[in-house]
């Protein structure tokens, strides 16, 4: 296991640059995930990294090497592949050895390579597959197999391109789970490529978010999570999606249509306010000057199971919320609270400002 | 009627499709009837071989006579020999073939570089010219180098016949190929030529097979080239098999048609018996779809 810094990297195919310029410094060990939706860039950064895209501008160092000209095979560093890439002649047993006997992975005896096989299968789970080929697996078998093929050995870098992405929805909360207890991720150094927030909310030491080859921000979950630096950061983390009202600014007081006003830490001008879904609660009680306080009409209630998506019209303007209770119902009245420090506001053009303040003067919100 | 499923390639019944069958069955008779002919024309004897008469007494002696001195004597070619010097042309030709093209239409399906595309199409273009165009200058500079009527010189010449449909065939299998596969091996610690063994060759195991097939059935088939640049110590079968029409002396047609028929059962034996690597399919499960 080692560090990986990367600097300045930039990637093109063709014409069309795909990476402008990532910077990344990975202290050894780290767990960091890399989220963004696809055509971002991500699997690019990692087979840059692993030294499998060609004219790639930039430095890459891996446990303090400089990695410039240096082989695929001679880096160090193990890839799960989105396609799973495994060898559809070779039996699970023998694709997951295909590391061990290449001999850059260190010496392994038969028996140690077996050993380690077994070791590592039975965390995944397919144990009892290793006779099989690829084509008799189910999708969420190749995966765990391709994820196998990477953790039977060892390696500087672990570079992961959505190896959870094929798994039903069940199974894949469940490896999610066990991905953080693994020693051999917890050990070395991961970088970790997935489209879904929770996937990386939940392993991610740090997250960085690609937009279009440009890494927008980078911090831990948290950060990422309660002051995400743009509106694509904020809309790429949540489901439903964070609510993005435009707002006209005047005086430090940001009004959004006639629903309500907050204050902004801006002057003049327009801005959009941002409000979590799942930061707005329904209150029963009294209008409360601590908090922002909507009121509104349910429009939509979709029922989910354990929680109900409303989508409630406050004085004209369309909010989204997710509550438990059930009591709701379509056309019915309802007040909606939210914690001052949890309102958004970010510039027309979507960089995040700062969050919003109770506006003085005026309590509550949603006059109709 | 029991209710069942169209498959694709299937019509319902009408009166069209008895038409359009009808049309086939009438294409299908014309096209196969030289083939009936040659049989039947194999089958008789000397007296019997210029009658259009589909009744007669067949005989097997045209077969024998073809494999004898007999024959020998009457075309100054052994015709077991001539198989045997067919044999190692074509097999030779189609080995130095897959020795070379395969590692070329490796570089042609995975790499794209300045002029990758011309050099293919150039390889192409050997199969563009008639072969009469080269002869003559083949025919001089084969005298001059002494590769004249050797099978060195035969099989160095039906490169121009195997080598563009291997490299061509296989690229497309490389290319078909996914390239993250071999990708994942350098990851695992292979060098490119592992990798490349390992990975991709077995997997292209059937393309190999299709392609070196048909070089060999093309390569078998050529006339042109041995017609000019082999004598009589070389004569592969195709020149053989056109000697018993006598040049100046009396033609044989039964001889001919046997001669034909025994030098279509190489390929043919060779075409059964991979018949199961022609099956594609073998990278199922390898990536996502």
């Amino acid at each position: 296991m080692g560090s990986l810094s990367v600097k300045g990297l930039v990637a093109r195919y063709g014409k069309t640059v795909a990476l402008h310029g990532i910077d990344l410094e990975l202290p050894d060990g780290e767990f960091f995930v890399i989220l963004g939706p696809s055509g971002a860039g991500k699997t690019t950064t990692l087979k840059s990294i692993a030294g499998l895209v060609d004219q790639v501008e930039g430095e890459v160092r891996i446990a303090g090497r400089d990695m410039t000209g240096v082989e695929p095979y001679d880096r160090g560093v193990a890839m799960a592949f989105e396609s799973y890439a495994l060898y559809p002649q070779k039996t699970v047993e023998e694709n997951l050895a295909s590391p061990l006997r290449s001999g850059r992975n260190g010496t392994w005896t038969p028996q140690q390579q077996a050993e380690r096989i077994k070791q590592v299968t039975t965390t995944l789970g397919i144990d009892h597959l290793l006779k099989r080929f690829p084509r008799e697996l189910s999708n969420g078998q190749r995966q765990r197999t391709a994820l196998g093929r990477v953790l039977v050995r060892p390696a500087e870098v672990y570079l992961l391109d959505e190896p959870l992405s094929h798994l039903d929805a069940k199974l894949r909360a469940a490896m999610r789970a066990e991905l953080k207890q693994l020693g051999e991720l917890s050990g070395t150094t991961t970088l970790y490529v997935t489209h879904d927030y929770q996937e990386a909310l939940a392993l991610g030491d740090r997250i960085g978010v690609l937009r279009e080859g440009r890494l927008v921000q980078v911090g831990t979950p948290a950060q990422v999570w309660n002051e995400p630096v743009d509106t694509f950061v904020a809309r790429a983390l949540g489901q439903p999606e964070m609510n993005l009202l435009d707002a006209e600014v005047s005086g430090g007081e940001a009004r959004v249509g006639k629903a309500f006003t907050v204050g902004a830490p801006v002057a003049d001008g327009r801005v959009q306010v941002g409000i979590r879904p799942r930061d707005l609660e329904i209150v029963d009680q009294a209008p409360s000057t601590e908090r922002l306080v909507l009121h509104g009409k349910v429009v939509l209630a979709e029922r989910l199971g354990r929680s109900v998506e409303l989508s409630v019209d406050v004085a004209g303007v369309q909010i989204i919320t997710v509550t438990s209770d059930h009591r709701v119902q379509e056309g019915g009245d309802v007040a909606l609270a939210v914690d001052w420090d949890r309102v958004h506001v970010f510039s027309a053009d979507g960089a995040r400002l700062g969050a919003a303040r109770r506006p003085e003067g005026v309590l509550t919100g949603g006059a109709r | 009627m029991a209710a069942r499923e169209l498959g694709p390639g299937q019509r319902r019944f009408s009166p069209a499709s008895i038409g359009a069958d009808l049309v086939l069955l009438a294409w299908f008779v014309f096209s196969l009837f030289p083939l009936v002919w040659m049989v039947l024309l194999a089958l008789k004897t000397d007296a019997e071989q210029i009658s259009t008469y589909f009744a007669f007494t067949p005989t097997l002696e045209n077969f024998a006579t073809v494999l004898s001195s007999e024959g020998e004597r009457l075309t100054s070619v052994d015709f077991t020999d001539a198989l045997l010097t067919s044999v190692i042309n074509c097999v030779g030709a189609v080995i130095v073939s897959l020795v070379i093209g395969i590692p070329a239409a490796y570089a042609a399906g995975r790499w794209k570089y300045r002029g990758s595309n011309d050099v293919m199409f150039t390889i192409l273009s050997f199969r563009f010219a008639p072969e009469l165009m080269v002869i003559v200058p083949l025919f001089v500079i084969y005298n001059q180098i002494g590769l004249f009527d050797t099978n060195v010189g035969m099989i160095w010449v039906l490169q121009l016949v195997t080598m563009p449909l291997i490299v061509w065939i296989l690229r497309s299998y490389f290319q078909d190929m996914p390239a993250e596969l071999e990708q994942a091996a350098l990851l695992d610690g292979y060098t490119r030529k592992r990798a490349f063994l390992m990975v991709a060759l077995p997997l292209v195991r059937p393309g190999i097979a299709a392609a070196a097939l048909l070089a060999f059935i093309f390569a078998w088939n050529n006339y042109v080239f041995p017609l000019i640049l082999t004598g009589s110590q070389n004569t592969p079968v195709t020149v053989a098999v056109t000697r018993f029409l006598g040049g100046g002396g009396q033609a044989y047609y039964n001889l001919t048609a046997a001669a034909a028929i025994i030098a279509a059962l190489p390929p043919l034996l060779v075409a059964l018996s991979i018949q199961r690597y022609l099956v594609r399919g073998l990278s199922f499960g390898a990536v996502k779809s």
